[in-house]
Formats: C-alpha cells, sequence, structure tokens
C-alpha cells in the first residue's frame, strides 16, 4: 500500500521516463528508434505534456537523442544510427504492475479532476465550504490518495486551502475577489491580444464572427471561450497564457453555476464580441485591446450585480456531500 | 347556402369585454389594499398584488420573470433583477408627469447644495444607458418609474432617552447601556445592518471608509461588534414585518428599535412614550418605485404603463403621505389630499385636526408636529441610502447567523 501511494504521488513524467528508461536499457527499444510524443502520450493514456518532460529527461541522461526529425532517437548522441520509424506497439513495451497501477492512478485522477474542480469552484458562491476528504473519496469510488492529490491540485490552483485546523476549505466568493480577478483580465488580456496579433489565424477569426451572423451562436460563454483559444492562447508566452486561464477559471464556473440558475444569455454581451471579433477580424488590434478592456470593465460590474442572487437562495440544494457549509 | 352571412351571424348581443388583469408583484410598502382597490377602479381592470418580502420579492423577480407584470420594490436592490435581464426599460415619452417629477430621484437632491448621501441614491440607478448598464446619465429611458419614498430613523422611549438635548437623539443609542436589553433591529440585511452600522459609527466603536459600500474587514468588525453586544444581552430581538416591531412596542419590550413610519401611527398606549427620531447624524432613506416585467408587449404593455401613469395621478400618493410616505409628484398629491393634511404631512406643520391613516383609523391627533419638519428639510438630512452592497453575499450570511443567534437566546 505505502508503495502504491509512493508511486501515486510520482510525478506522471518519472512514471513514464521509467517505463522508457527500463525498455530502452532492456534492448526491448532498439536503437535508432524514432519516439514521438504522440503515440506515447496515446499508448499511457496521458497528455503531452508529461511525455515531452520524460523525453527531455531521458535526452539530459543521454539515453535518446535529437535528430534531424521531428522527435528523438533511442541511443546516444554520439552513434550514427538510421532512424527507424515503426509504431510502438511492435514492441510489446514491458510496464511493471507498479508503474501500470501508477497510470491508472493518473488516469482516474485526470478523469476525476475537472468534475471536482467545477464542483468546488461552484459551491463558492454560494459561502464558505470545508471540503472532506474521505467524503470526497468515497462520493468519486477512488482511493484517499486520488482524492488527496486532486485537492493538492485545487491548492495549487488557489481553489481551495488548508485552513487554521487543516481542513480543506473552499470559497467564499467574495466580490473583492471577482474584482481582482476581473481587473487582472483588464491588466493581462488586451496586452495578450497585442502579443497574439501576428499569431491569430484569421480564417478561424472569420469563421467564428460568421456563426455570430448566422445566429448558430447565442451564448456569451462560448464566445468568451473561443476567443480564449483562437486569439489570446496564441499569444507567444506560455507564462501569460498560462495565467490569464487561471485567473478564469473562477470566473467561468460562476457563469456555469449563474446559468445554472436560470441566468438568461446576455444579448449585450453577444453583440460586444460581435464587434471585439470585427475589430481583431480588421487587424485594428489596438481598437480591439481597448474595447476588450472596456467589456471587461462592464461585465465585472453585471457580474457583481448577478451574483448578489445567491445571498438569499438556499445552498445545500444542489452540492455534492462532501461539501459541508462552514 | 345562406345568402346573408351577416345577418345569420348577428349576436343577440355585444362581446362580452373579457377585463383585462395586471399582476403586481412587491412588497407591503407598496401594495396597500385601498390602493389596489382604488387603481382598479379607476382603469376598469382587475388587478391582482402579490406581496412579498423584501428578499423573496427581489428573488423572484429575478428567477421568474414570466409571471408579474410590474414589479414595486426600492431601488436599492433593482441592479439585481436588472442585469438578470427580468424587466425592460420604460420610455419616459410615454409617462404623463416625468417632467413633473421631482429632483430628488431624478436629480440626485432637492438642489445642486445637497450632499446625495451615501449608498444608493436612486439615481444611481435609473437611466437605462446605451450599453443597457443602468446610471445617472440622463436617458430617454428608465429602470424604474420612482415613486413612493421616506427618511428612516428609529424610535425612542422618551422615558429612558428624554429628547435628546440640543443635539437630538443619535444613532449611537441603538447600542446604548440604557436601552440594554430593549433594542430590537429590522432583521433586513438591506436596512438592518445600516441602522447598526449607523450606530456602531456614530457612538464611535467602529469607523467606515464608505458606510454604503462596505469592506470584508469593515463587515467582519460590524458584525463581532453585534455579536459582542448580543453576547451581552443587548438586543431583545428582530423584527421582519412592521406589525412585529409595534408588537414589541404594545407590549412594552422596547426602549428604541428601528422603526417605519406606519408604525407611529400605531403606537397605542405607548403615544407620547415612544417618538420618532430626527437622528443628529442625519436619516437613512429609501425610494421605491415599479417597474415594467420583460415580458410585456402590446395591448398588456399599455395596461401596465396606465397603471404606471396611474400611480403619479394623485390618489395613490394620497394613501402613502397617510403612512408618511412621500410621493414624486407632490403637486398631484396636494390635490388629493385636504389642507390639514398636506400641511402636517408634507409641509411640517402642526396638526390642525386628527388626521386619519388609509384605513380609516387616527393615526395624527391634533397638536402634533411631524419629527423632522417639512419634506425639503427632511430630504437635505439625508445621510444614507439602503443598499445592496458589493459584498452583500458576504454580510448577509454574516447578518442571518447574527439573527438566527439572537433568536436562539430570545425565543
Amino acid at each position: 500500500m505505502i508503495r502504491e501511494r509512493t508511486l501515486g504521488q510520482e510525478p506522471l513524467y518519472q512514471v513514464i521516463s521509467h517505463i522508457l528508461r527500463g525498455n530502452i536499457t532492456s534492448g526491448r527499444l532498439p536503437q535508432g528508434l524514432v519516439l514521438i510524443e504522440g503515440p506515447i502520450a496515446k499508448m499511457m493514456q496521458t497528455s503531452r505534456a508529461p511525455v515531452q518532460a520524460a523525453l527531455r529527461n531521458l535526452n539530459d541522461a543521454g539515453l535518446i537523442h535529437r535528430f534531424r526529425g521531428r522527435g528523438y532517437l533511442v541511443g546516444p548522441p554520439t552513434e550514427t544510427l538510421t532512424p527507424i520509424r515503426r509504431s510502438l506497439d511492435d514492441f510489446k513495451l514491458d510496464i511493471s504492475e507498479q508503474s501500470k497501477s501508477a497510470l491508472e492512478i493518473r488516469g482516474t485522477w485526470l478523469r476525476v479532476y475537472d468534475q471536482v474542480e467545477a464542483e468546488i469552484a461552484a459551491c463558492q458562491i454560494f459561502g464558505e465550504y470545508r471540503v472532506i476528504e474521505t467524503e470526497l473519496a468515497d462520493y468519486l469510488g477512488v482511493s484517499r490518495t486520488v482524492a488527496r492529490d486532486v485537492l493538492s491540485r485545487l491548492n495549487e490552483r488557489g481553489l481551495v486551502r488548508k485552513g487554521a485546523t487543516s481542513h480543506w476549505l473552499a470559497g467564499p466568493l467574495t466580490a473583492r475577489t471577482l474584482r481582482e480577478k476581473f481587473q487582472l483580465r483588464g491588466i493581462v488580456e488586451p496586452e495578450a491580444l497585442r502579443l497574439a496579433a501576428d499569431h491569430i489565424n484569421p480564417l478561424e477569426v472569420g469563421r467564428i464572427r460568421d456563426e455570430i451572423n448566422s445566429g448558430a451562436v447565442t451564448g456569451s460563454d462560448v464566445l468568451e471561450n473561443a476567443f480564449l483559444r483562437i486569439c489570446l492562447e496564441r499569444a507567444p508566452n506560455t507564462v501569460l497564457v498560462e495565467i490569464i486561464r487561471n485567473n478564469r477559471l473562477l470566473l467561468s464556473s460562476v457563469d456555469k453555476a449563474l446559468s445554472g440558475l436560470g441566468l438568461p444569455a446576455d444579448s449585450v454581451a453577444l453583440e460586444q464580441y460581435r464587434t471585439l471579433f470585427d475589430l481583431i477580424g480588421s487587424r485594428q488590434i489596438d481598437a480591439a485591446a481597448e474595447y476588450l478592456k472596456e467589456h471587461l470593465r462592464l461585465l465585472a460590474y453585471k457580474s457583481l450585480a448577478r451574483l448578489k442572487i445567491v445571498a438569499i437562495i438556499p445552498e445545500t440544494e444542489s452540492l455534492p456531500r462532501y461539501l459541508t457549509p462552514v | 347556402m345562406p345568402t346573408n352571412l351577416s345577418t345569420d351571424y348577428k349576436l343577440a348581443s355585444p362581446p362580452r369585454v373579457k377585463r383585462r388583469k395586471l399582476r403586481v408583484r412587491g412588497t407591503d410598502v407598496t401594495l396597500v389594499e385601498q390602493v389596489r382597490k382604488q387603481a382598479a377602479a379607476d382603469l376598469q381592470i382587475d388587478i391582482e398584488f402579490e406581496v412579498l418580502d423584501f428578499l423573496t420579492c427581489q428573488h423572484r423577480a429575478a428567477m421568474d420573470p414570466e409571471n408579474y407584470d410590474v414589479y414595486e420594490q426600492c431601488f436599492h436592490n433593482l441592479d439585481i433583477v436588472w442585469y438578470w435581464g427580468a424587466l425592460q426599460p420604460i420610455d419616459t415619452d410615454r409617462i404623463t408627469e416625468w417632467d413633473n417629477i421631482g429632483d430628488l430621484a431624478k436629480d440626485g437632491g432637492i438642489s445642486k447644495y445637497t450632499w446625495q448621501g451615501h449608498g444608493d441614491a436612486p439615481i444611481r440607478k435609473l437611466y437605462v444607458q446605451p450599453d443597457g448598464m443602468i446610471g445617472q446619465q440622463q436617458m430617454r429611458h428608465i429602470s424604474m418609474l420612482p415613486t413612493a419614498h421616506n427618511m428612516d430613523s428609529f424610535g425612542y422611549d422618551r422615558r429612558v432617552f428624554g429628547d435628546g438635548g440640543p443635539d437630538g437623539p443619535s444613532w449611537a443609542w441603538l447600542f446604548d447601556p440604557r436601552a440594554k436589553g430593549r433594542i430590537a433591529l429590522v432583521d433586513e440585511p438591506a436596512i438592518g445592518i445600516f441602522d447598526a452600522a449607523l450606530a456602531a459609527e456614530a457612538n464611535g466603536d467602529l469607523t467606515f471608509a464608505d458606510i454604503g459600500n462596505m469592506t470584508i474587514d469593515e463587515i467582519d468588525s460590524l458584525m463581532a461588534l453585534l455579536e459582542t453586544l448580543r453576547q451581552q444581552g443587548f438586543f431583545c430581538g428582530t423584527w421582519v414585518a412592521p406589525q412585529e416591531a409595534e408588537a414589541m412596542l404594545h407590549a412594552d419590550r422596547v426602549s428604541v428599535q428601528s422603526m417605519w413610519a406606519p408604525s407611529y401611527g400605531n403606537l397605542g398606549a405607548m403615544e407620547g412614550v415612544f417618538t420618532e427620531s430626527v437622528p443628529r447624524e442625519g436619516y437613512r432613506a429609501w425610494h421605491g418605485g415599479a417597474s415594467l416585467a420583460r415580458h410585456l408587449s402590446g395591448a398588456q404593455l399599455d395596461v401596465a404603463y396606465d397603471y404606471l401613469n396611474w400611480w403619479l395621478t394623485g390618489p395613490a400618493g394620497a394613501m402613502m403621505a397617510r403612512r408618511g410616505y412621500y410621493m414624486t409628484v407632490p403637486k398631484r398629491v396636494r390635490e388629493q389630499l385636504a389642507p390639514e393634511e398636506w400641511d402636517y404631512w408634507y409641509d411640517g406643520q402642526i396638526a390642525r385636526a386628527d388626521l386619519q391613516g388609509p384605513a380609516g383609523n387616527t393615526v395624527v391627533r391634533a397638536g402634533q408636529k411631524r419629527p423632522g419638519g417639512a419634506y425639503r428639510d427632511r430630504v437635505s438630512r439625508i445621510a444614507m441610502w439602503n443598499m445592496v452592497m458589493d459584498e452583500y453575499n458576504y454580510a448577509a450570511r454574516a447578518w442571518k447567523h447574527f439573527v438566527s443567534s439572537l433568536r436562539e437566546v430570545t425565543a
């Protein structure tokens, strides 16, 4: 049990790195074999990021090396090797039981994380809650290890914190938090848009504008996400994009929770996105950045007013049982 | 085939025209039975009043917008309902008396020298801006038609406090040791919390950077102070409906408490003992109004406009005056009041005769003078307006907690 827990908490890239290293040193993966992120991630059922890190790791250790094509070659950089391009499935990788269970735990983790993140973000509008780890594990049907992992990640993202008695606490979402998050959006998003200007695909912007004009999109949340995806995330600054994504986390959960309560679509916001995409589409990036700032100012104000409705809604109605009001 | 269709199908009597029905959702501040009857008679329509408490009313107005035509509430919680998209803008071109509405609602004060007060002065939420927001830049469309309003304070027992000396009564009295164990507050987070805040600031316990929009820290401090006073046994209770305040008064359980105008007409045996204060720090004001539901259109929208216009014609204002409330078109109210009524309620003069309330009972005795005097004098002493603050959720939860622990002890 203890061994499994250790593995469960081992970063995923290390688990992957461990598996590949074993199979390279045993000779199961021959020298010259081309290793590409995508197929490895698919095989291990993870995202690409940990595979990327694992490959870098092996590269630093001299077990694999970069070559003139995509990916890495198995073997030290000193050797002149002919690239072998074959599917990983052909080599029947040797994966220990420990690594397998570590991958499974990680798989479960990925599956449940998004759900818990959404629920915990949503509850904060109703006040302050204690998150009970055992109840969470029970609710999700996972081990306490996984539940704790999930909470640690939420803690990193600022959605839960440890209270004085070392209980996990979430919320309350105050007007101050909301205002600060919108203020941060107003500072970083227009700048990200300016940086992204040359990397935005005009065809994608055109497609969104067509969808708005044809009435295919009616929710401003869809446009908000599209704007993030096809514009802001194109900024060549991953740290900035990560800040923007994290900062939006709680805000979009609030929007989801409010529309769950019956908040109708905001036609004014929809119009504002249309204008925004029009400006970006016509390459008026400075104007678009200023317009975005104003749109965010109004949105902050409206969100604040809308959120006041929850003061008088009985909060316990639809919350999962691992959350108890403080 | 009949040769003459028109004669064959001629009806024996003209068709019975179904009277239109207007559904009004609001609170007992303006949803008074005499108002309903009079409006129904004058407009020749059926009117249904749905009377709810403040919180339920704003909640249902926002989340259940299909089941009312007109929403009557206060400006201070209008933004919640507005930004939930439940209402439609009112075209002031269709409001007959719009030009006669007083400056307090339209311009924010009775003169440019008047301080608007902290909190939600109605003008800050009145005009519908081109971007769909509500604000004070003058526009043709408005969010709510301003109607009844008043300046609230607290009531006190003269046997305990005397007349307050040269400076007059102070909000500090709500936390005064002389009344320990006999103090009550109104249980409404957008109102009661400000009575408490005004008291805390007046007696020097706390200061607020903006009492109309407290920070989390300020709310924490205020709630901590209330909790300390509660534990020391200062409060005897809270009230939701004014009748509850009156009951505590009749039972001689309170020496000072939050109180609203109509209750002063129902003091019973406490007449002459219990008095409406004119706080030296100024009043806490509120402004009511009527809004149109988003779903209204065509003939039903016309009926709703008729009803809104009727509110300003005078009869409603006269009934409001007899409850101690003011109306936005005083000129038309004056036409409907007896001179002695106008002189007492609006002009602050000594009552020349006994005056009746809307239900016909005597609410003012000859020889009495309205505390605070004339309309202009009272309006110029507004310290703050009722307010749904930015941190309303936080404050409302803390307030609820305070009220329930108070109930546990007093129950």
